[in-house]
């Protein structure tokens, strides 16, 4: 005969024993991963030397307050054109062909020796060697570079739609 | 190549296509990239979004509704194009703010973001405007923010012509257009039925389950006074989108290292739908539909979406108990199995192996239920196990068993819904079975299926139905046979499918004399012109499906009622062709598949008798040990066993018996004289309470198995979390007893168990994990390579010489416990719970929409008893007596109570007024034969059914979004003029 009853006795473990369960659960895990454990340590312990578990602590602790701070320093025009310069920058980089950079690069580098011994000299060339000098193949290479340069910026500027001018 | 199949020419690329396909479809069914964002391959088309402009001979088209013809040219790269879709993307993008990295939708599968990613937006032309309306968080299950919304309809459609619940609109009349509830209220007040299909459907994060809010993103939590401006930021220094998709993808890719994905199957009934389970830990993200899954779709009901949060209860058994005194007490499970070794051993040795009685669970695996029935056999020793189909689908199995040799659906919810004429007889499919309810709906609303409906109630198929029947209570047998009479009489039947499929026509034929329309009048109160109006619309549909359930089943002549059906069905040749059959809806998930994997008295799995020599030896083979020859008893049976002290001990799994065998205080008086008593639950069931030893069970997100749904179609579930505890799924705890008791067993997975069922049961001869992998499915009867067989009896019927049989039947008179008795109660399911709702009282959404149990009340019986809403009424029959608040609704009608099951609680349980009476073929309990009284022991309080509820709400039907509205508007400029007219010409448009 067995009526029906509700009654449940939670016997099985104590609070203690789910303690000392979890507990060796956690040793067993340090044992077994004891260098990543030991490394981690040092880390920590260097980084509480430092003060800079200090800082953390609070910078999580209050990370609502110090987010909003800083979210709204972040969101002011000029750190919106840094950013957006930023990235324009850092597109523009992508899109030019390593091989002519380093063209332009090693020409701008020997063009930079040129102009920092030119500036040591102690007289000016008159207008004359100026002249004389543009004629020099050297001198004429630049000239065209540049020139078709200008024209392909014109192109790229012409090329941006007007609504973003 | 058939007439119907040419092909087209998209960007000079040839494509194949179909007549009746759409541009965008064609493109689709070979992977070709058209953006689209408001097209969903099970809405169809909608044409709001614009996206998907293509142009069809210089002319610009929306690709989701223009048909494909034969030889057709279509551009979709061409600048025009390109210019159109850009000014349509930009269009939505004034109504949603794009802030993907900390947006909850941001898991991959974000239809705005991947749409305009596709279209390589680089920034906005029109700037994003919030609507002036706050967000509506008053649903317990999901969220609209109308400023994300971007007016695509998507979610409309999935309620006026999916789900057809008729809830959701857009109001294009207003100002700011957005989409409203009802008449514009809260989304908590409306007609919601909360099924889930509109935020499934939604392509952005405008509707979305609460459950994700906060959860799904890395950065999603971030409070709001944060998230502001960190948008503001973002849009700020925004180069362009693709800086910003580049980091949204990363972050979506990030989410997939910690929200796991993983198929499940429901088990809230025997619809079978199967969805993704979006988990984060043991946390359930949300229940992610997909259109892959073969029988739903993307359509879920209210328990499917939402009803999960059972599993991390901290009323989940956790521990065995073992019954010490007048206590239970925590167990380990080493002292739990040993007690019930000893016990069973024991008892078997001292009264036999047929003292001992097995019941089995149609909510567990077909895996489970085999190994439970081979460990009563062939560990055990008796035929002593059933499962509880016994409480509802078993005169349906025996009727069709009878007529035409399968006890299964005849066909699919596919053929249901290319029915021409669907007939319902004692089902409720929209609360008991609602996603296959949305497929009749939808027929029927958009595609003209007629519908019929016998029922007491005015449901809510009944409602919309083109002829609802109320006939007298238990009547159903000779309305059946009346309508067949009239037919056959009218030379209306099939008369060369009876001549070439079907025996016993003329037999038959004489026993329906006495079924004459003046007899049928009189015994059914329905009139000959209704009965007439029956017979020929089912003569007049080509073709015709008929659905029962509880109504018909839980009758004394339950069998022979469905047999009734099943020979209307033949007489008018309605087997074999797509859109017909029969189909008994099986109400668990798994009621088809307990049967089939063989946990039945008499059957072997896959229906092979025990008393057959030859498939005995078969088992006793495989398995090395001697079988019983004679049936064992039934679940009915083995009650009365108990009372007549031949039944012992007693093993349950799955099953609250205590509360849905009918007559309770009879089964708990058994109960209470069983010797021994083993409950294996998820939770502390009211059964329990009377067992010896009680076991914690995992659910089915818990553990890999199979269900066989009512179709039956057999769908693998995967496991989604670890079992909680030291619960157990079911399947391992019956090895455990079983090696313990001397079995030698070594399944490691649920897919050997089914193996060995395969390699035994030749229904199942074709069936394999590897087969059933992932979305696949496979309905039995299955050959030995894999074909399965969708819709029965093309060409045989299922008896030796493939010819149905036309079975006789009489009518029983249904139950009637006397006169001082004046009320016919009827009973049953909810939308909102399953059964007395152990799992489902675990949500509190679910609780806040249905909190208890009622029972409804006519306005008649109303007023002559002087009751209202929120009254407290007593209903006592001859076998007990419960107390519940009366709701007062025409769904029921005169002296017509309907009392709901949803409660754990013996002073509201419905079964204390049920008896014991029971169909007289297979023992299925009468429990829609009783009569009460009612007394009023209070005559007013608060309504048992709170305002929220949806069946206050008001539907506002219409035919998808009605997107001409739009088109209507003043500030709408069709995008095909303006880029026609002008190459880059602002507009001001409505979205």
């Amino acid at each position: 005969m067995a009526k029906a009853i509700r009654q449940i006795k939670k016997e099985g473990r104590t609070r203690e024993e789910e303690q000392a369960e979890a507990v060796a659960g956690i040793v067993r895990e340090l044992a077994d991963n004891s260098e990543a454990i030991l490394t981690m340590i040092s880390i920590v312990k260097n980084l509480h030397e430092m003060g800079a578990l200090d800082t953390l602590s609070a910078l999580i602790e209050k990370r609502n307050d110090v987010g909003v701070i800083a979210i709204q320093q972040i969101n002011k025009p000029e750190m919106h054109k840094t950013i957006k310069n930023g990235i324009n920058a850092f597109n523009f980089l992508g899109t030019i062909h390593p091989d002519q950079l380093k063209t332009m690069l090693s020409g701008m580098s020997k063009g930079l020796e040129r102009a920092a011994d030119s500036a040591e000299k102690e007289e000016t060339p008159s207008l004359w060697q100026l002249g004389k000098s543009m004629r020099t193949p050297e001198t004429r290479a630049t000239m065209a570079m540049m020139m078709e340069f200008l024209q392909g910026m014109g192109e790229g500027i012409n090329e941006v739609p007007r609504h973003n001018k | 190549m058939e007439d119907n199949h040419f092909s087209i020419q998209i960007n000079g690329k040839e494509f194949p296509a179909t007549e009746g396909q759409t541009i965008l479809q064609v493109a689709k069914s070979q992977n070709y990239e058209i953006p689209s964002i408001c097209y969903h391959p099970d809405l169809g088309t909608i044409q709001t979004c614009d996206t998907c402009f293509v142009q069809v001979e210089g002319e610009l088209v929306r690709a989701c509704s223009t048909k494909a013809t034969p030889g057709m040219q279509v551009d979709s790269l061409s600048k025009t194009v390109k210019d159109a879709q850009y000014e349509a993307m930009s269009r939505i993008l004034k109504n949603h703010e794009l802030y993907c990295t900390v947006c909850d939708n941001n898991n991959g599968n974000c239809v705005v973001h991947n749409t305009a990613e596709y279209l390589e937006i680089e920034h906005q032309k029109y700037k994003f405007e919030a609507k002036p309306y706050p967000p509506d968080n008053s649903h317990p299950f999901y969220r609209y923010e109308p400023d994300q919304c971007i007016l695509c309809g998507r979610c409309v459609e999935a309620c006026q012509d999916l789900q057809v619940n008729e809830t959701l609109t857009i109001d294009w009349e207003r100002e700011a257009p957005r989409v409203i509830w009802d008449n514009d209220v809260p989304i908590d007040e409306s007609s919601c039925v909360s099924c889930g299909h509109c935020v499934t459907v939604c392509p952005c994060n405008a509707l979305m389950e609460k459950s994700m809010l906060g959860e799904a993103g890395y950065l999603t939590g971030i409070p709001a006074n944060m998230l502001g401006p960190m948008i503001d930021l973002t849009k700020e220094v925004e180069p362009g989108y693709k800086e910003i998709f580049a980091i949204s993808e990363m972050e979506a890719a990030m989410r997939k290292a910690r929200i796991k994905r993983t198929k499940t199957v429901c088990t809230y009934c025997g619809v079978g739908c199967s969805f993704e389970v979006w988990t984060k830990g043991r946390e359930i993200l949300k229940i992610e539909p997909s259109e892959e899954a073969p029988v739903n779709g993307i359509s879920t009901c209210v328990k499917g979406k939402w009803g999960w949060d059972f599993v991390n209860s901290d009323k989940r058994l956790t521990k065995p108990l073992i019954r010490k005194g007048e206590e239970f007490v925590e167990a380990t499970w080493e002292e739990a199995l040993k007690l019930i070794a000893e016990k069973l051993t024991g008892i078997k040795e001292e009264h036999g192996a047929h003292s001992i009685g097995y019941i089995a669970s149609s909510k567990c695996s077909n895996e489970e239920n085999y190994l439970f029935q081979k460990f009563a056999r062939s560990i055990m020793g008796t035929n002593n196990v059933d499962n509880c189909s016994r409480y509802c689908q078993s005169p349906a199995t025996a009727g069709l068993l009878r007529t035409v040799g399968i006890g299964g659906d005849a066909g699919t919810i596919k053929d249901i819904a290319a029915s021409e004429l669907v007939m319902i007889i004692g089902a409720n499919p929209a609360e008991s079975h609602p996603v296959l309810a949305t497929r009749i709906k939808r027929s029927h609303k958009l595609h003209g299926q007629k519908l019929m409906v016998v029922d007491l109630r005015k449901n809510e198929l009944a409602e919309r139905a083109d002829l609802h029947v109320h006939p007298k209570p238990g009547s159903d047998l000779i309305l059946l046979s009346a309508v067949t009479k009239y037919i056959l009489d009218q030379g209306w039947e099939d008369k060369t499918f009876l001549e070439k499929r079907v025996n016993g026509l003329e037999e038959y034929r004489s026993s329906l004399n006495k079924f004459t329309l003046e007899y049928a009048e009189e015994k059914t109160g329905l009139s000959k012109e209704t009965l007439i109006q029956m017979a020929t619309m089912i003569h007049e549909a080509k073709s015709v499906c008929a659905l029962w359930a509880m109504g018909v089943t839980q009758h004394m002549g339950a069998t022979d009622t469905s047999t009734a059906i099943s020979n209307l069905l033949l007489v008018t040749g309605n087997y074999g062709r797509t859109g017909t059959g029969a189909y008994p809806l099986r109400g668990h998930n798994n009621v088809q598949g307990a049967c089939d994997f063989g946990t039945m008295p008499a059957w072997f799995p896959g229906y092979e008798p025990v008393q057959d020599k030859a498939v005995r030896e078969r088992y006793e083979k495989a398995w090395g040990v001697k079988l019983p020859e004679e049936p064992g008893l039934d679940n009915h049976q083995m009650v009365e066993g108990i009372h007549k002290g031949k039944l012992k001990a007693l093993y349950l799994f799955g099953e609250d018996m205590s509360l849905v065998d009918s007559n309770s205080n009879f089964v708990d008086d058994g109960f209470e004289k069983l010797e021994f008593f083993v409950v294996q639950d998820i939770f502390f069931s009211k059964t329990a309470q009377f067992a010896d030893v009680v076991l914690p069970a995992a659910p089915s997100l818990e553990k890999d198995g199979t269900f066989v749904n009512t179709e039956r179609r057999i769908q693998r579930f995967y496991k989604v979390l670890e079992p909680l505890g030291q619960s157990k799924p079911d399947w391992e705890i019956f090895q455990e007893l079983a090696n313990l008791m001397g079995a030698n067993w070594n399944y490691t997975h649920p897919g050997e168990i089914m193996k060995e069922a395969a390699s035994l049961a030749k229904f199942f001869a074709g069936v394999s994990y590897d087969r059933l992998e992932g979305w696949n499915s496979q309905l039995w009867p299955v050959a030995a390579d894999g074909t399965d067989s969708p819709l029965l009896y093309k060409e045989r019927f299922a008896f030796p010489d493939g010819k149905a049989k036309l079975v006789a039947v009489e009518w029983t008179k249904p139950f009637k416990p006397g006169e001082e008795f004046d009320l016919h109660l009827n009973n049953g399911r909810l939308l909102e719970h399953f059964h007395e709702g152990n799992m489902t009282y675990r949500s509190e959404g679910l609780t806040h929409k249905v909190p208890h149990p009622w029972v409804e009340v006519s306005p008649e019986l109303a007023r002559e008893r002087e009751l209202e809403d929120g009254a407290l009424v007593g209903l006592t029959s001859p076998y007990g007596h419960v107390e519940v608040r009366v709701i007062v609704t025409d769904r029921v009608k005169g002296n017509e109570l309907y009392l709901t099951m949803n409660t754990s609680e013996d002073i509201e349980a419905v079964n204390k007024l049920t008896s014991s009476y029971h169909d007289i073929i297979t023992h299925t309990p009468a429990y829609k034969e009783m009569d009460v009284r009612m007394e009023v022991l209070e005559t007013s309080g608060e309504p048992p059914l709170p305002k929220v509820n949806h069946r206050f709400g008001n539907r506002i039907p219409q035919i998808s979004v009605r997107v001409e509205a739009k088109w209507k508007r003043d500030d709408f400029t069709p995008i095909e003029e303006l880029i026609r007219g002008d190459e880059h010409g602002e507009s001001n448009q409505a979205n």
